[in-house]
């Protein structure tokens, strides 16, 4: 499950096919990627990245601005087509996908935490919600009921039917991570989760980031330069010039959780999701 | 040039805004000329009924010229709502996509009548380059509205020429308009800025408008039953009840659309119900100012419902000609009303996109797919179009049921015109607001959500 480690160096004129000494691809990962180059014009944002995520696991990635960090999540969100390598999602290709195709996935599949605005603001939180699922097909009045469990689990019933200018950021990114969980993906995508909130609210986000995921049995991808943050997820790639380097080589070792808190996360024991109504929550899937 | 410092940048930030930044001062400019080409255009149909009516040629000019300055005088008013409708929303708009600029000018110890004068010195600008431009419009539409015979004549571009003096006066009225304009919607914004920023809830509209509207609809019958026994002053109370009309739909109409925004939420089933009755609900006035504009239109094509009637048809050829020129002006106004509220609402569609472009790219990205907001924007759009349109034709019958009977109503080609013209209004706003498709297109491929 380790990250395919490549020493950093020039990043001009990059092949544009699976990188040749990429690894063969792992049969047991939940989301695989060999040999993703891409480019912006003349600019390479990744330049030969291997990844594997295996089921229910947590990985960060790290590095500084411009390392193409959130290049390699909308690659493997399938948000962007790369310009050579393969992703794959429970061994099925899926860079080869149309974008309707893709943009299926990302709704049925996958779940996504910004940084912030992602919440629609004619919306109330619980709309908001339910929205996904709709989606992708539930009732309107089943995809609300879910809503509800999931906002309930995550503390904010209060702020059912408050719009999201009316919600503090750390409401709205808990608001976020109910929305990104309310389907029941297969792999959250985290893009700054914490990066508008102050380090008290973040790390709460964080917290019901990983126990949320964890509790419904999806993978997860941080993207962050937050060490800290960084310290929630089981393992780190760190990336500088597009491709994958050494970890602790782009930042120092973070403080993360606080003591034994991420024993208690990967033990499966949320902190916030213990009660009888959270597990009834996080029992009856949307989809 | 001002020696104020921060004003002198005015230019500069005109510049910095970026493509979005081109995009909204075009918009903003192209409605400003829009509404100065039209405004001229009525002025010089107005000042051509009043020198026919002064110096006659004809035996019809002699005896009817006054009676044509009276109807020219009636479209004019029909048609100044839409135009500052739509003045305002260029406005509005100009105004509204400076926030971002706007803020991080306070930030750099900017006082608040700085960064307004700011505003309104760009929107002003932008009033007076669409004033120009809508004057060379409207020269170039004089040699069309030539085409058009009234009084058995078609009017020379001599005789549509407003002068110099008013054309003027349009370079001066305009950018004053569009910064006065301007300065409310920016007072909004200092009065609460999180309200305006953050799309908070705001709180409703009252019952009250309702009883306002019944009591006018009342008052109009009454007053337009007796009006029936003195010829002399029905002129008097047509033009009255329009002025009253619209009023009263400009009270009632954002309350109506309220109630239609919650009717909407309830039964909202698919997710491009519910986020175009939340829309709806978001902001009535708002999407009021860009169906008003029709539903004001519709109010016109239910007047013209009854001109069959009251053009008579009794074979006298000055009879026939008179009702000929009604019919035909009716339906230019008619036609200059419905242009309005397209371009109105196209403007407040591409504001729209501009206003949610983060969330709409994000939204994106997550896989939420593009049709779904086509299919917001039209439903949210379509919706309360229909039920102000139909509802405000309707209101018009219902309102001059007095002066003219049960004959309005029977009249055939009265009723078929105004289907006609419903139909034709609500195509030409659709497409209007499918105009800002390749701008959704644009902002959901190009917005960068994060830069990394």
């Amino acid at each position: 499950m380790t990250p395919t480690a490549r020493p950093s160096g020039p990043t001009t004129a990059p092949p544009d096919v699976p990188h040749p000494g990429a690894t063969p691809l792992s049969a047991d990962a939940r989301l695989a990627a060999r040999g993703l180059v891409h480019r912006f014009g003349a600019t390479t944002a990744l330049a030969g990245v291997d990844v594997d995520l295996g089921a229910g696991e947590h990985l960060a990635v790290m590095g500084p601005s411009g390392s193409g960090k959130s290049t390699l999540l909308h690659v493997l969100a399938g948000i962007v087509v790369p310009t050579a390598g393969v992703v794959t999602l429970s061994g099925q290709e899926v860079q080869g996908l149309s974008e309707k195709k893709r943009s299926l996935l990302r709704r049925r599949r996958y779940g996504f935490v910004f940084q912030f605005g992602q919440l629609l603001s004619e919306l109330s939180a619980l709309e908001n919600v339910a929205l996904p699922a709709m989606l992708t097909g539930t009732s309107r009045r089943d995809a609300e009921a879910e809503a509800a469990r999931w906002l309930a689990t995550l503390g904010l019933t209060d702020a059912q039917g408050r719009r999201p200018g009316e919600l503090s950021g750390g409401q709205a990114q808990r608001v976020a991570v109910a929305r990104a969980l309310v389907t029941r993906p297969e792999v959250v995508f985290a893009d700054e989760p914490t990066g508008s909130l102050d380090q008290t609210t973040g790390h709460d986000v964080m917290s019901l980031l990983v126990s949320s995921t964890r509790a419904v049995g999806a993978s997860l991808v941080v993207v962050t330069h937050d060490a800290d943050v960084a310290a929630w997820c089981d393992r780190r790639i760190d990336m500088r010039d597009g491709l994958v380097v050494p970890a602790g080589s782009t930042t120092g070792g973070g403080v993360g959780p606080r003591p034994g808190e991420r024993e208690a996360h990967a033990a499966g024991g949320p902190r916030d999701l213990g009660s009888a109504s959270a597990s009834g929550a996080l029992g009856g899937g949307a989809r | 040039m001002s020696a104020n410092p921060v004003l002198a940048l005015a230019p500069r930030l005109q510049r910095a805004g970026g493509r979005d930044g081109r995009t909204t001062t075009a918009l903003a400019a192209t409605a400003f000329t829009v509404s100065t080409a039209l405004t001229l255009s009525v002025v010089g149909a107005l000042t051509g009924f009043v020198e026919r009516a002064a110096h006659p040629v004809t035996e019809l000019e002699r005896e009817a010229g006054s009676f044509y300055v009276v109807l020219a005088v009636t479209a004019t008013i029909l048609l100044v709502v839409p135009l500052l409708t739509l003045g305002g929303a260029a406005a509005r708009l100009g105004v509204a996509r400076r926030d971002a600029r706007l803020a991080a000018l306070r930030l750099l110890g900017a006082t608040p009548r700085e960064v307004v004068g700011l505003a309104l010195v760009e929107t002003a600008l932008q009033g007076l380059a669409g004033a120009v431009a809508g004057t060379a419009l409207y020269g170039a539409l004089l040699p069309v509205w030539t085409q058009v015979p009234f009084q058995g004549r078609a009017f020379t571009a001599g005789e549509l020429w407003v002068g110099v003096p008013v054309v003027l006066a349009a370079w001066v009225a305009v950018p004053l308009l569009a910064a006065v304009s301007g300065a409310v919607s920016l007072r909004r914004v200092v009065v609460s800025p999180l309200g305006v920023a953050q799309r908070t809830t705001r709180p409703g509209l009252r019952a009250v408008r309702v009883v306002v509207a019944v009591v006018a609809v009342g008052a109009f019958m009454v007053v337009s039953a007796v009006g029936q026994m003195a010829a002399a002053v029905l002129i008097t109370v047509l033009l009255t009840g329009l002025a009253l009309a619209f009023l009263t739909m400009n009270a009632v109409g954002p309350w109506v659309l309220g109630v239609l925004g919650r009717l909407q939420l309830r039964w909202a089933r698919t997710p491009a119900q519910l986020l175009a009755a939340r829309r709806l609900l978001d902001d009535p006035r708002a999407v009021w100012r860009v169906v008003g504009g029709l539903g004001l239109a519709s109010f016109v094509a239910g007047c013209l419902a009854v001109v069959p009637v009251l053009a008579g048809g009794g074979g006298d050829p000055v009879g026939d000609v008179v009702a000929r020129d009604l019919l035909t002006g009716a339906l230019l106004t008619l036609g200059i009303t419905f242009l309005l509220a397209a371009a109105s609402a196209g403007i407040a569609q591409a504001a729209a996109v501009l206003d949610r472009r983060r969330e709409l790219a994000l939204a994106r990205l997550a896989g939420v797919p593009g049709e779904l907001f086509d299919q917001v924007r039209r439903r949210e759009v379509l919706v309360p179009l229909l039920v102000v349109s139909v509802g405000s034709a309707v209101a018009a019958l219902v309102m001059f049921f007095p002066l003219f009977g049960l004959a309005a109503v029977t009249a055939p080609s009265g009723i078929l015109l105004l289907v006609g013209c419903l139909g034709g209004g609500v195509a030409m706003v659709l497409a209007a607001t499918e105009a800002s498709r390749p701008l959704l297109r644009r902002v959901l491929a190009d917005t960068v959500v994060r830069a990394d």
